[in-house]
């Protein structure tokens, strides 16, 4: 096995809305894909397990205010996913290896959905590249009693359905179900969630390691969220250090999409309190 | 060698189940409160009598499989129900086709067991490796994304195990074993034989090839099962070398009755039950995330979409028919269609021919496995209607004498320094006064004494 093999060699579909170009960085033998644009304050945001390739509204917002990074972790988007990648740990280790080579001291760090989790795992490792950690709906934690819904026994039109509270919101962004391009590169995203977040679902050690956090924080959750129990969010909000929980009103499991403006506002206003 | 060999193959379904209709699945998600465990035992009973059946019937082997959280197949273990088969039966074949290597913690424990059936059986055992459908992946940790590399791996492992003397160390990407030194070890040299499944992709061909594997296909239809035969033979021929036709096993249902019509009377329903209950399986509990390469996905996804292949669940039994998935009808039907079919794809066996299919009654088995015993069988037989395995001398000798006649006493015969003595006494002579006397103390020889011991 050499160390750049990669697992699966295939065509990746252009979506037809918010599709932009990204740029490439050579990491640990991989191009890894990232968008950038804006100034000032470094934001780096880790995606959840879709919605890859996209230049979504929240990020256009976030750019008019931030120099906003989205990389896209290995089996996500436009990077390829290596034989040895496995776990979160190394998708931190890739992380903090693209910042370095990005010139990124510190960071304020947004994640989402998977990438929430992502980034509680990136943030328990490096504290100290943080000047602030906000998670969107983050799974990775266990909930004893609530185990939550198995996302990988769900059919994709179920799984749309749990994830907006909206359906108009849900139109939006819904992938054609007869588009089979997209359909293939889906199930290739979801190969890579396996690999991260199959068994078990959470990490017993993140909330431990999560008191090394001296930032400030902030946990936004889905004001009813079908896809992964409110408790989830309570319960980040509970174990982070200095951590603030806000409810986005209106929304499901994705506020980024279903309420961006709101998202963005609050998202900014942390970052407005830490560096100022 | 004869024309065709035939294996008696058992899901041993559970189909005391709600309507088909009212499920979106029986595997992964539909409870296991529907499950009896009173009743399950009496279908236990009914499905080993009919696999044990099979052996008087005439059949080249018996076949079972491991299958999880679903009323499909209700052998979490088959090892355990080849254990049995392995005491009531005498000469058949067993097929264990097979264990899902990838989602077990040590492959050892496979390893072990199969070694243990094949020593105990005397060389019967058929060892087949699968991956588990992507179903199974629900019901454990293993995620679906590492299934091909942890069989590839398990695979190495267990044959290795099998066949190199321990102890060594296994330093696999998935499994680490300090110390591999499996007893007892198979019987039959260097291994049991191995069967592999598979759905035709270039991958699973390639390894067969390699290995000099037999390859059993799935229920398939025809046109299927022959693009993947003419593949393996293909890649044989790449490789060097002509497939052999035993190499090749396809899996056809078939049942036969007193007519064409009759036969369809009595199978239709339950033979339908297979695909459409049995095998109702969403596709993405059939197809878990990285249980496919993106590529085999792809192409799968690819022809379902082109309308070349149809979910199995859809399938009408007019389609089962035309497509040869399954075979009904009188004698003279089956045999004339089982010949067009093994001509076809050049198949040197079939799994699950003349066998039990669904919720079918203890008695249709029987009468369907009789008839096709008597009146199909034969015409794909030398003229003295034997098995194959009847006419070749049986990997053990089949009583203590021939084996004491041909093998005499043990290379190394138990020996050992008995407290008091200088030298290594032989254990078979053990208790003979001249060698055990000399070692025993006044203590001992009071005490026994006092108590005499036991003779022998």
């Amino acid at each position: 096995m050499s160390f750049i093999d990669v697992v699966d060699k295939v065509e990746v579909p252009k979506p037809a809305r918010f599709y932009t170009a990204p740029a490439f960085e050579q990491v640990f033998g991989i191009p890894v894909a990232y968008r950038r644009q804006g100034k000032g304050e470094a934001v780096v945001l880790m995606h959840g397990a879709g919605f890859t390739r996209m230049w979504l509204p929240l990020y256009g917002m976030l750019s008019e205010a931030v120099d906003f990074i989205a990389p896209e972790a290995p089996g996500f988007g436009e990077t390829p996913i290596p034989k040895w990648f496995r776990n979160f740990d190394d998708l931190t280790l890739l992380y903090d290896q693209l910042f370095n080579q990005l010139g990124l001291e510190q960071i304020h760090l947004i994640g989402f959905s998977m990438g929430g989790w992502a980034a509680a795992e990136f943030a328990s490792f490096y504290p100290r590249r943080l000047k602030s950690l906000a998670l969107i709906t983050p799974v990775g934690l266990r909930l004893p009693d609530n185990p939550g819904v198995d996302i990988f026994q769900l059919a994709a039109p179920e799984l749309m359905d749990r994830l907006f509270k909206d359906k108009h919101v849900m139109q939006e962004f819904m992938i054609d179900p007869e588009d089979f391009d997209e359909g293939i590169h889906l199930y290739s995203e979801f190969a890579a969630a396996a690999r991260l977040m199959w068994a078990p679902r959470y990490n017993l050690a993140l909330e431990r390691r999560l008191q090394r956090l001296t930032c400030p924080t902030l946990v936004l959750g889905g004001e009813d969220d079908r896809l992964v129990p409110n408790e989830m969010s309570d319960r980040y909000a509970t174990v982070l250090p200095n951590a603030r929980l806000i409810r986005v009103a209106g929304t499901g499991h994705e506020p980024c999409l279903e309420r961006p403006r709101e998202v963005a506002d609050a998202l900014l206003g942390l970052i407005k309190e830490t560096t100022s | 060698m004869n024309k065709l060999r035939f294996y008696f193959f058992h899901l041993m379904p559970y189909p005391f189940i709600p309507p088909t209709a009212e499920f979106p699945s029986s595997w992964v998600s539909l409870s296991n409160k529907h499950y009896d465990p009173q009743r399950g035992r009496i279908l236990y009973q009914e499905y080993i009598e009919q696999l044990v059946a099979a052996e008087r019937h005439g059949f080249d082997g018996v076949a079972i499989n491991e299958h999880h959280a679903n009323f499909y197949g209700t052998m979490p273990s088959p090892n355990i129900i080849a254990a049995m088969l392995v005491q009531r039966t005498t000469h058949i074949p067993i097929g264990v086709i097979g264990n899902a290597i990838p989602l077990h913690g040590n492959p050892l424990r496979v390893a072990e067991e199969i070694a243990m059936l094949d020593v105990i059986s005397g060389g019967r055992i058929i060892s087949g490796f699968v991956r588990g459908i992507g179903c199974e992946y629900f019901n454990n940790g293993v995620t679906p994304a590492d299934s091909v590399e942890r069989f590839d791996e398990a695979h190495d492992l267990i044959v290795k195990a099998w066949t190199d003397d321990g102890p060594f160390t296994w330093q696999g990407d998935h499994f680490y074993v300090p110390n591999v030194n499996i007893i007892p070890k198979p019987l039959q040299q260097p291994h049991p034989p191995i069967w592999i499944p598979g759905q035709g992709s270039l991958e699973t061909l390639q390894f067969i090839a390699r290995h000099h594997y037999t390859y059993m296909m799935v229920f398939a239809p025809l046109w299927f099962t022959k693009l993947a035969f003419d593949g393996l033979r293909e890649e044989c021929r790449r490789l060097g070398y002509d497939a052999p036709k035993s190499m090749f096993n396809a899996c056809v249902p078939t049942y036969v009755a007193e007519t064409d019509e009759q036969a369809h009377r009595e199978a239709k329903a339950h033979l339908s039950w297979v695909f459409n209950t049995g095998l109702k399986i969403p596709d993405q509990l059939f197809f878990p995330p990285g249980y496919m390469t993106t590529k085999s996905f792809r192409n799968f996804i690819g022809l379902l979409k082109k309308g070349k292949v149809k979910p199995q669940q859809q399938l009408t039994y007019d389609e089962l028919l035309k497509d040869r998935y399954i075979i009904v009808g009188s004698a003279e039907t089956v045999k004339n269609q089982l010949g067009e079919y093994c001509d076809e794809v050049g198949a040197g066996g079939i799994l699950a021919a003349g066998s039990s299919y669904g919720p079918m009654p203890n008695w249709m088995v029987m009468k369907n496995m009789q008839i096709f015993s008597e009146e199909v069988m034969p015409a794909f037989r030398e003229a003295d209607g034997k098995p194959d395995h009847l006419r070749l001398e049986p990997p053990a000798p089949r009583t203590r004498s021939e084996f004491a006649a041909r093998s005499g006493r043990p290379e190394e015969p138990a020996r050992s320094r008995v407290t008091g003595s200088t030298e290594l006494i032989d254990h078979r002579l053990a208790h003979l006064p001249e060698l055990i006397d000399s070692t025993m103390t006044r203590a001992t020889t009071a005490r026994a004494k006092e108590r005499p011991a036991s003779a022998g």
